[in-house]
């Protein structure tokens, strides 16, 4: 209930984003970037967060559904939807190749090697010049197709209007999350990460339900991917490296990973925090580090965790009040 | 003449230069509580491990109504109705423990987890939560049904784990040493507990155990197993009275 109310608020304020920042582009333009971040942290949510899986190689698979969607708007001329979906599609047959051989090793090995396939990709966007355009990447690739609904004029060649596709596609992928989340798919993937034994006695296919979280994760991180490239317009292996998945991991532990919510609010302060700080990119990385290591002594479940533990210790406070006062 | 429900013939099972099992043969003909027993180092657990899935004999078949089920996945086990609980006692510990026995009852299929979920109506919601709840009560935790499981006692843990197995209809239920853990007050409580859900579902209940008194009391029939093979199985009289078995816990 109350977590519905706070999604609506979000949701609310999500959308009035573009009034509320009137007169900022730039708070904007963080904003928008923070969602093309987002989409990829829910992926890897779903796999750390609900399946008790790692991946340190997720940025790869982000870039693998960019440079599909990019090479398809650029080059072949598909519209923006159909792009994305063989994106996703590409990104989760990339996931499905990998995590067929990979989900068999115990969890710290299949970590070593969403490592090693994240910069396997990395160096295959950076050297297939045919394809990827090599390390100078892929310039003017096209912002969707503008459309309109009667007098309604939809475009999203501005910043506004890019925005505004932005947080539709991450709402979307956020409400795919939760159908995923609640659904039995979802409990049986949690039961993996609190013991697979106990969860294959119960007739849960651990191999199959990690797999299917890992093509879907992957898949996910591929939306976010392309969304990225069509927000800057080009498509750059840099965007994909190993350093980008770290973050992605930074970010989903401190909103909080296993909170439906936590990805998009890790994403935000990763990404705008140090804006708004005026931190050098540089300087960044030795941010979050401190950020990370306080979390890991005071709050291990992230800003969620926080906010939950906070709720929770004010709500049995008040009952306790309650039951003094009767 | 109607197949067995389980058989188990000429199992061999060796570690290394270890003879685990070597070429046990038993079989449960009809529904009751049947206890496996033997000194350390007799075999039980590796027995136990084939008849869930979770090792592979060397030797020999495991028939499960007459089909053949050894070296098959647990999962796959599972969802023929083969329902165990583990010596070490495992649930869900993140999960309510009406979550805990709700689970159990889920369609886990990859495409039917999903179409459940979709097609799921209120009452057969409703339905599944009731019988949760009848199933908690049994034990006495239904006023912590919305409390984790990872909160309970080791003892409320047993009981869950146990009504959890119950809530998937199972055809055959595997206990490894329900009594492992359990203060001598609570073991009655168990004890007739288990009585009470055997007469309910009147399926093949097998139970490996270390207690003897407690086993004793408990079961219908006994398995006595050493070194490997499958000493004498009949009733707790005959099985105590027999010289072969006295002499394998003496020694």
């Amino acid at each position: 209930m109350k977590a519905t109310i706070v999604a609506l608020v979000l949701l609310v304020a999500g959308a009035l984003a573009p009034v509320i920042f009137a007169g900022q582009p730039y708070a904007l333009y963080v904003l928008t970037l923070a969602l093309c971040y987002a989409i990829p942290a829910i992926g890897l949510n779903l796999l750390y967060g609900y399946t008790g899986l790692v991946s340190l190689g997720h940025m790869g698979f982000a870039g693998v559904g960019a440079y599909t969607t990019a090479v398809l708007m650029k080059d072949v001329g598909l519209p923006f939807v159909p792009s994305l979906l063989a994106g996703a599609a590409a990104a989760g047959f990339v996931g499905l190749v990998v995590g067929i051989p990979c989900l068999r090793l115990r969890s710290h090995f299949f970590i070593v090697v969403t490592l090693a396939v994240g910069m396997i990709l990395f160096t295959l966007f950076n050297n297939l010049d045919g394809l990827t355009g090599g390390a100078e990447g892929l310039p003017g690739i096209p912002r969707p197709q503008g459309f309109a609904i009667g007098p309604l004029e939809v475009e999203f060649r501005s910043l506004t209007g890019f925005y505004l596709l932005a947080f539709t596609v991450t709402t979307l992928i956020f409400a795919f999350q939760y159908v995923l989340v609640r659904s039995d798919f979802g409990r049986s993937l949690s039961s993996v990460r609190q013991d697979e034994t106990l969860a294959a006695a119960r007739g849960v296919n651990v191999f199959g339900h990690k797999l299917m979280a890992f093509v879907l994760s992957a898949a996910i991180a591929g939306v976010g991917g392309a969304m990225k490239v069509l927000f800057l317009r080009a498509a750059a292996p840099l965007s994909f490296e190993l350093q980008e998945s770290i973050n992605l991991v930074l970010m989903l532990i401190l909103g909080g990973a296993g909170y439906l919510i936590g990805p998009i609010i890790g994403a935000v302060i990763f990404v705008g925090l140090p804006e708004f700080l005026r931190i050098a990119s540089e300087m960044r990385l030795i941010f979050f580090g401190f950020v990370l290591l306080l979390l890991a002594r005071f709050a291990p479940r992230g800003v969620c965790g926080l906010a939950e533990a906070a709720y929770k210790k004010r709500f049995d406070r008040e009952e306790a009040v309650g039951i003094a006062h009767s | 003449m109607v197949s067995p429900i389980l058989e188990v013939s000429g199992i061999s099972k060796s570690f290394g230069g270890i003879q685990a099992v070597d070429g046990a043969s038993f079989s449960l003909g009809q529904p009751g509580i049947y206890g496996l027993i033997g000194p350390n180092g007799a075999g039980k657990t590796t027995m136990f491990d084939i008849i869930c899935g979770r090792q592979v004999p060397s030797e020999g078949e495991v028939r499960f109504h007459s089909e053949r089920i050894d070296g098959q996945k647990p999962y796959w086990l599972a969802r023929q109705g083969l329902a165990r609980t583990f010596q070490e006692c495992r649930v869900l510990p993140e999960e309510t423990c009406l979550d805990n026995v709700l689970f159990a009852a889920q369609d886990k299929r990859l495409g039917g987890e999903l179409w459940q979920t979709l097609t799921r109506s209120g009452k057969a919601r409703r339905e599944a939560e009731a019988e949760a709840r009848r199933l908690l009560r049994l034990i006495n935790l239904e006023r912590y049904a919305d409390q984790p499981a990872g909160a309970l006692s080791y003892g409320q843990r047993r009981l869950l784990e146990i009504v959890s197995c119950l809530m998937s209809k199972p055809r055959i239920l595997l206990l490894d040493e329900p009594a492992s853990g359990i203060n001598p007050t609570l073991l009655n409580t168990l004890r007739d507990f288990l009585v009470e859900i055997y007469e309910e579902t009147k399926i093949v209940f097998l139970i490996v155990e270390h207690n003897m008194e407690f086993i004793m009391s408990l079961a219908s029939e006994i398995i006595v197993m050493h070194q490997g093979r499958v000493l004498t199985q009949g009733t707790p009289e005959r099985v105590q009275s027999d010289k072969s078995v006295i002499d394998a816990y003496l020694g």
